[in-house]
């Protein structure tokens, strides 16, 4: 028989793909972050859990009223609300974190024109509103770990009504995470709990040993250019290092800088999301090594306890510029022709 | 061991194929019942028509002149009737002059040619005239004409002769066809083109799968003209002149040192077999060694087609499904999505790909660039795709082309390869290049007025 009775497809070439696409890299992520998803709720209970949900709901939400239905579908806005949930102290209203996936997505992404145009991680976004807007609310609502009985329950704070000084005492309440702790001069948790993530913390950052094997799933999978955590990892490693030598009393040991806080989600999850960070290979370099001296100088010498979040987004400002500065250069034209 | 350093950036590794059984095979197509030929099959100026309609020819007479150095010759790739000379549409808005030819039944065909003992004995310019007079064009994909190029070699005083045996695309196996079938003649066009070039090295280049099959013909070379042999680990798009210059100038072979230092030029290989072929045999240009490929045929491989084939004939005497989803010209990766098959196969054509409808080609919807990079290492001229692509998007075709040199782009496909968001990069700069083109034009045309 003869072909061509049907019409044949005029498709562009190239008319073979890698394979790669956005919604598969949004659900590596997703898988990469169940771990210590699983594992927050564990260590947090109900409290954990609700936080999550609570966050991709309202990212969902409003990726349905701000974008075209067929992006909900990408994965991109479950991924952040995710992310959200599990950069959120674990206590704090639910109401604010539903507030926060609302500015995250519906600010930090589209305000900024959707996928792929955020100049800030809307995550951070998100957050950075939480924190201006709650700040003692985001202070405070640290819950202590492995809390028993108490994790089938939903702390009183979480079901705060919105605008409204909580009624109930802030119950079951952490005093402080390891960093705080260190920041006010106290000696923070010991290292293997640090690693392990058995401290108070926010939902999912306090197992720095699972965020860093979810870290290197991305990296086997190519979701993510390992040269960003590299670089943000080693930077804080060395300048923590250094800092340590000079002062021991003052800075914490290189491990303990790096399993603390929000810096192996950060340095794997946050930094890597790709239009935040440059396009080109060099670029990659130099913006986790500013992310990690941002890191170090806002632990070590402000009021912050952590400065994960503001190094991001520092870190993220610089981007454009990096990309102008590592602009690829073409070959040189050839001889022949 | 280190292996060689990619002297170019980026590139892709394609997944490598399982080779055919078959691959070194060729098998000959019969001629169809009506051959197309148009008076120009290449960029570069048409022939002059010196036969009439109704006038009967044979297999290897001159159908149509060339009165310009752009222009090639034209012959009969079979003896027989010519039906008619129509104007026929060309790519773009043109058209272009094609003599239709019915073919008489195989068994009257003429054997064409005179066999010449040693081709290699006439000087260098009688050799630059009988290349040019068989109507060559490059083979490798290029399709220019092989005579100006290699004048222009000669004017240049290229010493380096590089033969080009990387398969250019993916699931096309014209190398080891002609590294198995065509040794003596790959082996005697590498003598005339060095006699034409008064060059005195050659350097053959091929990918590992063929490394073997090409060390075991240049141990069959005559000491004095036998060309260095560089195996190189796949990478697309090595193959490319330039990046193959490059690439090989680096690698600190014999061959290598000598492209560092002196001009070279590139031939493919299926270009050099066919000087061979033609000026051993006394031959013109009358037919081509195509891969046709694609899971839409059941019997896919090498095979000789007369020029002028309409594709829709190579297709059905490979077998072709009734159900397919598109039919390339050229291969996976930079190969042109056909509208019709009615059209005839032309010199340069390096072969076609018939795709299958069973639904797992599914083209999925272009999402928003996020910016990842991918295309920016994958480009292997170290261009900017992913500020090309947004470049393009707000219609700044000028900043594209004089700040991010657009024009170097030479559509190898591997940004678009990559991109998570399936982007049609390539489309969009051949849309960017083709509007830059027309505005020039309307600029050059308003200044004379």
């Amino acid at each position: 028989m003869s072909p061509a009775e049907r019409a044949l497809r005029l498709v562009a070439a190239p008319h073979l793909h890698a394979g790669a696409a956005v919604p598969r890299l949004m659900l590596h992520s997703v898988i990469a972050l169940l771990p210590v998803t699983l594992f927050a709720v564990a260590l947090f209970g109900l409290a954990a859990l609700a936080t999550i949900v609570v966050a991709i709901l309202a990212c969902l939400l409003a990726e349905r009223v701000f974008a075209p239905p067929s992006s909900v579908s990408d994965g991109s806005a479950m991924l952040t609300g995710l992310l959200l949930g599990l950069s959120l102290p674990p206590a704090l209203p639910l109401w604010m974190v539903a507030v926060g996936g609302f500015v995250a997505i519906g600010v930090g992404k589209h305000l900024f024109g959707g996928l792929g145009a955020p100049v800030f991680h809307p995550v951070l976004v998100g957050r950075v509103f939480l924190q201006a807007a709650f700040p003692a609310a985001m202070a405070q609502a640290w819950l202590t770990p492995l809390a028993g009985a108490r994790n089938t329950e939903l702390p009183a704070t979480s079901l705060a009504l919105p605008l409204m000084a909580p009624t109930a005492p802030y119950d079951g309440l952490s005093g402080a995470t390891p960093l705080t702790a260190l920041k006010s001069g106290d000696t923070g948790a010991p290292l293997a709990e640090l690693w392990l993530g058995t401290v108070a913390g926010s939902v999912g950052e306090t197992s720095a040993l699972l965020l860093l094997l979810g870290g290197l799933y991305l990296v086997a999978m190519r979701v993510i250019d390992w040269r960003i955590p590299a670089a943000v990892l080693g930077s804080v490693a060395l300048f923590s290092a250094v800092l340590h030598g000079l002062d021991g009393e003052r800075n914490p040991a290189v491990l303990t800088a790096l399993g603390s806080g929000g810096l192996m989600l950060g340095a794997w999850f946050l930094a890597t999301d790709p239009s935040v960070s440059p396009m080109t290979r060099r670029g990659a370099w130099v913006y986790g090594l500013a992310i990690g001296v941002l890191v170090v100088v806002i632990r070590q010498f402000s009021g912050q306890a952590e400065g994960v979040m503001y190094a991001l987004l520092l870190g993220s400002a610089l981007t454009p510029h990096i990309d102008r500065w590592t602009r690829p250069r073409p070959l040189p034209e050839g001889v022949e022709r | 061991m280190f292996g060689l350093r990619p002297a170019f950036p980026g590139g892709i590794r394609l997944p490598v194929l399982e080779r055919r059984d078959d691959a070194a095979v060729v098998r000959q197509l019969p001629f169809a019942p009506r051959l197309f030929l148009p008076l120009r099959q290449h960029p570069g100026a048409a022939a002059v028509a010196v036969v009439r309609a109704g006038e009967e020819v044979l297999r290897g007479q001159l159908l149509a002149r060339a009165d310009d150095e752009t222009a090639v010759p034209l012959h009969a790739p079979a003896t027989g009737r010519i039906v008619g000379i129509s104007e026929q549409p060309d790519r773009g808005l043109t058209t272009v002059s094609v003599i239709e030819l019915a073919p008489l039944p195989g068994d009257t065909q003429e054997d064409p040619g005179r066999p010449v003992r040693d081709p290699t004995a006439a000087g260098p310019e009688a050799l630059l005239a009988a290349i040019g007079d068989s109507g060559l064009v490059g083979l490798g994909g290029e399709a220019g004409p092989t005579a100006l190029r290699l004048a222009r070699a000669r004017a240049r005083g290229v010493r380096v002769l590089v033969v080009n045996g990387i398969e250019g695309e993916p699931g096309f196996t014209r190398i080891p066809a002609l590294l198995a079938r065509h040794g003596d003649d790959v082996l005697t066009g590498l003598r005339c083109l060095l006699r034409v070039l008064e060059a005195d090295q050659a350097v053959l280049a091929v990918e590992e799968a063929d490394g073997a099959a090409a060390g075991a013909l240049l141990a069959r070379a005559r000491q004095d003209t036998r060309p260095a042999l560089q195996i190189l680990p796949p990478r697309y798009p090595q193959g490319a002149a330039e990046l193959l210059l490059r690439r090989l100038a680096r690698s600190g072979s014999d061959g290598g040192r000598a492209l560092a230092a002196d001009p070279a030029v590139v031939f493919s290989l299926a270009t050099v077999a066919e000087v061979g072929r033609l000026l051993s045999g006394g031959l013109t240009l009358t037919d081509q060694l195509i891969t046709l490929a694609g899971d839409g045929l059941g019997d896919p491989g090498n095979y000789r087609v007369p020029l002028g084939t309409p594709v829709r004939f190579a297709l059905e005497q490979a077998g072709v499904l009734a159900d397919l989803d598109r039919v390339l010209a050229g291969g996976p990766m930079r190969g042109q999505a056909l509208a019709d098959l009615d059209r005839p196969i032309v010199k340069g054509a390096t072969g076609f790909v018939a795709v299958a409808a069973d639904g797992s080609a599914r083209v999925p919807e272009p999402m928003a660039c996020i910016r990842c990079g991918e295309c920016v290492a994958a480009c292997p001229l170290n261009l900017h795709p992913a500020e090309l692509g947004l470049l393009a998007r707000r219609e700044e075709v000028q900043a594209m082309v004089e700040d991010y040199q657009l024009e170097r782009c030479f559509e190898c496909g591997c940004c678009a390869y990559v991109c998570p968001s399936h982007i049609p990069l390539v489309q969009i700069f051949r849309a960017a290049k083709d509007q830059w083109r027309r505005a020039q034009a309307a600029a050059v045309a308003q200044e004379r007025t």
